[in-house]
């Protein structure tokens, strides 16, 4: 073992550095009043465990984050434990800085060209609130979205720039995805890495100026070294915190309430440490209201930034500062009794007190309720018509197409002015190679001015191609391979496309992957008048989704396109302003065929 | 280690070494605290050493149940098509929609399937290589992998290639008209045939 030590220490120099820091000497001996600072080291080191092993199963999405925090507080075993110490985690590490801070202060420690370490510290207090802040929204619940808004809002009350900051903030205008990404972003990557940067620096500063030791100069002969005096103490507190912690996490599981619900009137309380501000801001109307959000902190952390600078004598003593301790006596018995004052105001008012008793309710409900599993994605399969005869389709029927048809039809068969689509016939019309033949002969119709001529000229084999191509046909020829054009439907199947039961989601919107532009599920479709399918839907779609002609799907809805319009309208289109082909096209009907088609209209929502 | 050497003699040493040090050689008060030094190193020690091990059972466990979790094999028979749509001969690809346990949600997604049909004898193999997880594509004759050219025959029969097994057949039925399947993946890279999921 010794030989392997003494391998690596020649290759890495590690008992050098290892006795660097081991003997740090401790002057006037080793105290348990030193032993924050350690225990912030260790919180921090426990927040980035937990907090890395908790984005195994996070999602920092809106649609999925709630549902994966309750998969991890409900189901991923230890899962409750873990999130409860990095929760819990998160509020020892604001107890303990303050203490860190309150000891420093005390001690005069701050004192004795140790300006930039006391600086160093006061950064890294406001990222630790930024932790506070950015972590608080990622559960997405209830407590989380309500208390972010309102955080968010205040930063959009500064004056000039707090719009801005609060779009920056954000990510938009609203509190959406986009914000709890960023969110996420700066809690895990931008504020650890800023944070371990400051840790090392502060860590450095404080080395280089020495511990500064007792206010008094009665141990002033005794130093003692880091290990184990001053570890052991550190290393006792510690232990004893991560105790609490586990024990809080264990006992009492962090908190989850409901999917955030912008709806709802969720009365936003904010955590702990935020309470003494929430509660000064009751006493400023207005745009008074300024004083406690911005005025104030700027003022405290302005005069924290500056102390050192302020408080220049080198007198340490507390008892001997009396304007110094009295100051933070102030600042910290004011903080408590706000938020003393605001959790009483609350436990007394009836409306509040029976809201927040309500919301606590519903919050534990929650977490005894058993997981359900989010239902993602959709669910009826898109699949291309079954091919039952590939037709061999070679350049002779495009040759055919290109000479006859695409004038009118396009040279992509999408359709020109004069005529429609041809993609998809068999898909959208039923329509059989029979039916196409006949139509081309002109059999099925009757050739008005202005419709499709007859097309006897072609050979018979040519027309059957060329039918069979056209049934085969399911996208723009520009689009199709250059060997096969031709997928092709013979009859797909009507399951394939009637809607099933619809996929829902819990709580948020539902997730609906669409490919390949193919339509998903369609809403109820009642079957259109065979008037309709004979004269409107070769321009209007079989469903009249449109086609070359305007889509009319809740056209009902429209100004001038009520019921008894559209009636009036099928009789004498141009009463209402239509223009050609559409009033040229259908004078035909019945009474009877406009009435069934008009009542199918209205029911196309 | 050797700090010992860098402690310096106090005049508020602790009450065990202060009497030994009056009058003995500062050798012999280092040999005397030592003692302490060390059991105050072991306490350090296993305070660490607990809260790294409870520490180390709490990600192990957060981490690790995906692996040790009971497979559940029930699946729902999913829709594939109405089975007189399907033609003869000519194998047919179609999605089926499977719902996969994804933990926090259930997720429907889609896999490949392909359906052989001759008369009244209908086949449905996964359309996932059995060798390392491609997708299986139908030829004139037969059926290949063309990530590593694994072949096999109409009837799913290993014809070459480095794919351990035929192709991997699937539960069906027919109900009201409609062909259903029981969807399944197969462990890959071994000669038989094993459900995993």
């Amino acid at each position: 073992m010794a030989s392997l030590y003494d391998w690596i220490d020649e290759r890495t120099g590690v008992k050098r550095i290892s006795r660097a820091i081991l003997d740090e000497p401790i002057r006037g001996g080793a105290r348990f009043a030193y032993v924050f600072g350690s225990g912030l080291v260790f919180l921090f080191l426990l927040q980035a465990a937990t907090g890395i092993f908790l984005t195994m199963y996070y999602v920092p999405s809106a649609d999925h984050a709630h549902a994966s925090v309750a998969y991890i507080q409900k189901v991923v075993p230890m899962g409750s434990i873990i999130r409860g110490l990095h929760s819990y985690g998160a509020s020892a590490m604001i107890i303990i800085l303050v203490a860190h801070l309150v000891q420093t202060y005390l001690f005069g420690a701050y004192k004795q060209r140790r300006e930039l370490l006391w600086i160093v510290g006061i950064i890294m207090l406001l990222i630790v609130l930024g932790f506070a802040f950015t972590g608080y929204l990622l559960p997405w619940d209830q407590e989380a979205y309500f208390g972010t808004k309102v955080g968010t809002s205040v930063a959009g009350e500064v004056p000039v720039v707090g719009e801005v900051m609060q779009r920056i903030l954000l990510g938009g205008h609203d509190l959406t995805t986009l914000t709890l990404s960023r969110f996420f972003v700066t809690h895990i990557f931008l504020l650890p890495l800023a944070l371990l940067l400051l840790v090392v620096l502060h860590l450095y500063f404080f080395r280089r100026a020495g511990a500064a030791g007792p206010y008094h100069h009665r141990d002033d002969a005794k130093v003692e070294p880091f290990y184990p005096y001053q570890l052991f103490k550190d290393m006792l507190f510690i232990f004893i915190v991560f105790l609490v912690l586990l024990i809080l996490a264990v006992k009492f599981p962090a908190r989850l309430g409901p999917q955030a619900d912008p709806t709802s009137d969720y009365l936003a309380r904010p955590p702990w440490y935020f309470l003494p501000l929430f509660q000064l801001l009751k006493y400023f109307p207005g745009k008074l209201a300024l004083i406690p959000t911005v005025g104030l902190p700027m003022v405290l952390f302005g005069l924290l930034f500056l102390l050192p600078f302020i408080d220049r004598r080198p007198e340490r003593h507390p008892l001997r500062r009396p304007i110094a301790v009295s100051a933070l006596a102030l600042a910290l018995g004011g903080s408590v009794a706000l938020g003393a004052l605001s959790k009483y105001q609350d436990a007394t008012h009836p409306e509040f007190s029976a809201k927040l008793r309500a919301q606590e309710e519903e919050a534990r409900a929650f977490m005894k309720a058993s997981f359900v599993p989010q239902e993602i994605g959709r669910s009826i399969p898109v699949n291309p018509p079954i091919v039952k005869n590939p037709p061999v389709v070679g350049s002779r029927v495009l040759k055919i197409y290109f000479a006859n048809c695409a004038n009118c039809h396009g040279a992509d068969a999408m359709g020109g002015p004069m005529a429609p689509a041809l993609v998809k016939l068999a898909k959208h019309w039923r329509l059989t190679k029979s039916f196409l033949v006949d139509y081309l002969l002109g059999h099925t119709r009757e050739p008005a001015p202005g419709s499709m001529p007859r097309f006897k000229q072609l050979m018979p084999e040519d027309r059957e191609a060329i039918a069979e191509w056209l049934l085969a046909l399911d996208k723009p020829i520009r689009a199709m391979e250059p060997e096969a054009p031709a997928v092709a439907a013979a009859t797909p199947s009507a399951k394939a496309i009637e809607p099933k039961k619809r996929t829902t989601t819990l709580g948020g919107p539902r997730a609906i992957y669409r490919s390949h532009g193919a339509p998903l599920e369609q809403p109820a479709f009642p079957p259109p008048p065979a008037a309709f399918t004979a004269h409107c839907a070769f321009c209007h779609g079989p469903r009249g989704e449109g086609n070359i002609g305007p889509r009319l799907i809740s056209i009902t809805e429209k100004p001038n396109r009520r019921p008894e319009d559209l009636l009036k309208l099928l009789t004498d289109p141009r009463a209402y302003g239509l223009k050609d082909p559409m009033p040229a096209r259908f004078p035909q009907l019945s009474d009877e065929d406009r009435r069934q088609i008009v009542e199918w209209l209205s029911k196309l929502k | 280690m050797n700090q010992e050497q860098k402690v310096s003699p106090s005049p508020r040493r602790k009450p065990e070494t202060s009497k030994i040090e009056q009058g003995t050689s500062s050798a012999q008060a280092i040999r005397n605290i030592a003692p302490r030094r060390s059991f105050l190193g072991l306490m350090i020690g296993l305070m660490t050493a607990s809260i790294a091990g409870v520490m180390g059972v709490l990600f192990a466990g957060f981490s690790l149940f995906p692996a040790f979790k009971k497979l559940s094999v029930e699946r729902d028979w999913t829709d594939v098509a109405p089975v007189d749509d399907i033609p003869d001969g000519e194998p047919v690809k179609r999605a089926v929609v499977i719902s996969q346990d994804g933990g926090w949600g259930r997720f429907n997604t889609q896999q490949l399937v392909w359906i052989v049909k001759n008369g009244d004898h209908l086949v449905v193999y996964s359309a996932i290589c059995p060798h390392l997880g491609c997708t299986i594509n139908a030829t004139d004759s037969g059926f290949i992998c063309p990530c590593h050219g694994s072949a096999w025959a109409r009837d799913g029969r290993k014809l070459g290639g480095p794919t351990p097994r035929g192709m991997d057949t699937l539960e069906h039925r027919v109900k009201d008209g409609l062909l259903q399947v029981r969807y399944r993946f197969f462990r890959q890279g071994v000669p038989d045939k094993h459900v995993i999921a």
